[in-house]
């Protein structure tokens, strides 16, 4: 994959570049603030960027807002944002324009480096992609009655569904069959009023525009 | 003030025996006035109240007394060599009603402590009119007696005058000496009573009608000095966030990341697998330094430890160029916010020098003079330090001013920049 780099930090900077060379991708560009990387996006057309949530001229969400930007400029194309810290209405933003190939991760995660690139590549395909803690943050902001009609496996399959897992992936990390997942789906969109919907970022973007009320 | 400050002493108790005298001759008429004039229509405004009349007398008493208040405050400084500030007046609120206006000057405390000022003050000025008079006609008249006494016909033989009282022979050489030495001890003793006599009436007004202001200006300064606190531990705890954000966390972020490479290449390459570990080692070392640095910009364990020489010496041996120290090796231990605000103001100059100044050398100077402990940290750099917003002397300020200190900066562009602070210690 064509990739682009957003990271102030020299250090995480190399070490992401080192990682994913490492692992077949291609870096086009490795930057350093919000300005370049919507440059960056814009001249690269890259399939996939990884951005630092923190990055100067702002020091604040410079790298939320770029990668809005971005995206305004090159509609859809997909980014990955990494932060130090998990926030909720960080996600609101990223996920404001419903249109999926979008990611939020905590930047620790990258050390499974297996499920990161795996994360990648479905932000790359499309995919929606947020971190456990993001979608734990969203259940616990959502309140409790509606999910209380849930069962705990229920609840389980809806966190994993929201951070943007196929049926096939939360069977797997479940342990249970893909038929007994599906089972699980259909019980929530049920109970949630949901509509039902086969396309898989569809779904999580349902889940999604549920958990956040 | 400044120039009573430099002039010579004789110069300086001349000045102050008219400063003093002026004081006394001129206030005494004035209070006279003030009596009459605020008495009247206290008394006149307070027996017909009871006709919705003498509301605005009484109201006009207040407005009278409050001129007098003002002239008095202005007039003391020169004898209590002190500012006697104004306080602040209450206030009718915007729009406030007929009635609301007219009752607000009654309802402010100090109104009433100005007019007991301009009903009493008349005491006073009159016992201490009466002593400077007395005084500077007998220093006058007395050490002049060598000219005019001999116009002054004979006194008749059968009175006792002074000179005969005493023994002394009656004639004109004798009474003039009398009179000289009369005029001479009236004359030494001048400075004092105008002195002791000014300073009785301008006490009385100082604390009557500034009193007040003194306690609002003190409130106001603890509360600046509040305001500097509470900024202060802000700028410090999100330039700490930062710190942790910038430096060891990233470093903890890249080492899980190497770690996690490290474990993939473990399988498939054993020699690259060894060489990340080794750099993450290397991680791990610099972690460390950084955390160790960081923890010491918090609170320096030296400082707590051995006090503030040991704590600057160690400071300077840090510094990126080289930095005299001059610090009385004897200073006893002061109070930690002295400590700690000494050390910051030092540390931080220090780093603000090897960032911008591009020095050469610098100078580290402490010295405890009169319950003040003066830091000064100067450098040869190119100057042009500011203590504008968001720039690293602010927040220094901030920290200084909520020791109740003061910072200054001098750095004119092309240097040297002399950093100054000076905080209270006892």
């Amino acid at each position: 994959m064509r990739v682009v780099v957003a990271d102030d930090s020299v250090l995480l900077r190399e070490g992401l570049v080192r990682l994913l060379t490492e692992n077949g991708h291609e870096v086009v560009a490795a930057v350093g603030d919000g300005p370049s990387l919507v440059a960056a996006v814009d001249e690269y057309r890259p399939q996939v960027s990884i951005v630092d949530v923190r990055m100067p001229p702002s020091h604040t969400d410079e790298g939320l807002r770029a990668s809005v930007e971005a995206r305004r400029k090159v509609p859809g194309t997909p980014i990955l944002v990494l932060s130090q810290y998990v926030e909720v209405s960080y996600a609101d933003d990223l996920l404001a324009d419903r249109r999926g190939a979008i990611g939020y991760l905590l930047k620790d995660r990258v050390s499974e480096v297996a499920e990161f690139l795996d994360a990648l590549a479905r932000v790359a395909d499309g995919g929606t992609v947020l971190d456990p803690d993001v979608v734990a943050q969203l259940v616990v902001r959502r309140g409790r009655d509606p999910l209380e009609r849930l069962t705990q496996r229920e609840r389980e399959v809806l966190g994993l569904m929201a951070e943007g897992r196929s049926n096939t992936a939360i069977a797997r990390v479940l342990v249970v069959t893909d038929g007994a997942v599906e089972k699980h789906v259909k019980n929530i969109f049920t109970k949630l009023d949901l509509p039902p919907d086969e396309e898989q970022h569809r779904r999580v973007l349902a889940v999604l525009a549920y958990l956040r009320g | 003030m400044t120039q009573t400050r430099t002039a010579s002493p004789p110069v300086r108790w001349l000045t102050q025996i008219g400063v003093d005298s002026a004081y006394v001759l001129f206030g005494f008429p004035i209070a006279l006035v003030a009596y009459v004039l605020v008495f009247t229509l206290f008394t006149v405004g307070v027996s017909t109240i009871i006709t919705v009349a003498g509301l605005p007398v009484l109201v006009g008493a207040v407005y009278a007394a409050r001129a007098f208040a003002d002239l008095e405050r202005l007039r003391v400084p020169g004898v209590v060599h002190r500012p006697a500030p104004r306080p602040e007046y209450r206030k009718s609120p915007p729009g406030a009603g007929f009635w609301r206006r007219l009752f607000t000057p009654l309802r402010d405390g100090q109104s009433w402590l100005d007019l007991l000022h301009a009903i009493f003050s008349w005491i006073l000025y009159t016992i201490s009119f009466c002593f400077v008079v007395t005084w500077w006609a007998g220093a006058l008249g007395g050490i002049s007696s060598i000219i005019w006494l001999r116009y002054v016909p004979a006194p008749d033989p059968d009175s006792k005058d002074l000179n005969i009282l005493l023994g002394l022979s009656d004639t004109l050489g004798a009474r003039i000496a009398l009179n000289t030495v009369i005029g001479v001890v009236f004359l030494l003793t001048l400075p004092l009573i105008t002195r002791a006599f000014a300073l009785m009436p301008a006490q009385f007004g100082r604390v009557l009608l500034s009193g007040m202001a003194e306690v609002q200006n003190r409130i106001s300064g603890l509360r600046e000095q509040r305001d500097s606190a509470v900024s202060a531990e802000a700028t410090a705890l999100r330039r700490l966030e930062r710190d942790i954000h910038d430096g060891p966390q990233q470093r903890l972020v890249r080492l899980a990341m190497d770690l996690g490479r490290a474990r993939q290449q473990l399988a498939t390459d054993p020699e690259a697998a060894k060489a990340t570990i080794e750099e993450a080692l290397g991680q791990t070392r610099e972690t460390l330094d950084e955390l160790r640095a960081l923890s010491r910009g918090i609170a320096p364990p030296i400082l707590a430890d051995r006090g503030l020489p040991s704590a600057l010496a160690a400071l300077a041996s840090r510094g990126t160029v080289p930095v005299g120290l001059s610090i009385d090796e004897t200073l006893p231990r002061l109070a930690p916010i002295v400590e700690n605000t000494a050390y910051f103001v030092v540390a931080e100059a220090l780093a603000n020098l090897a960032k911008h100044s591009q020095a050469r050398a610098a100078a580290v100077d402490v010295v405890r003079i009169e319950g003040r402990l003066a830091v000064t940290v100067l450098d040869d750099g190119v100057g042009g330090a500011h203590m504008a917003k968001g720039h690293g002397l602010a927040g220094l300020a901030d920290r200084v001013r909520a020791a109740g200190g003061t910072l200054t900066v001098d750095s004119p562009v092309g240097g040297p920049t002399v950093i100054r602070a000076e905080l209270p210690c006892e």
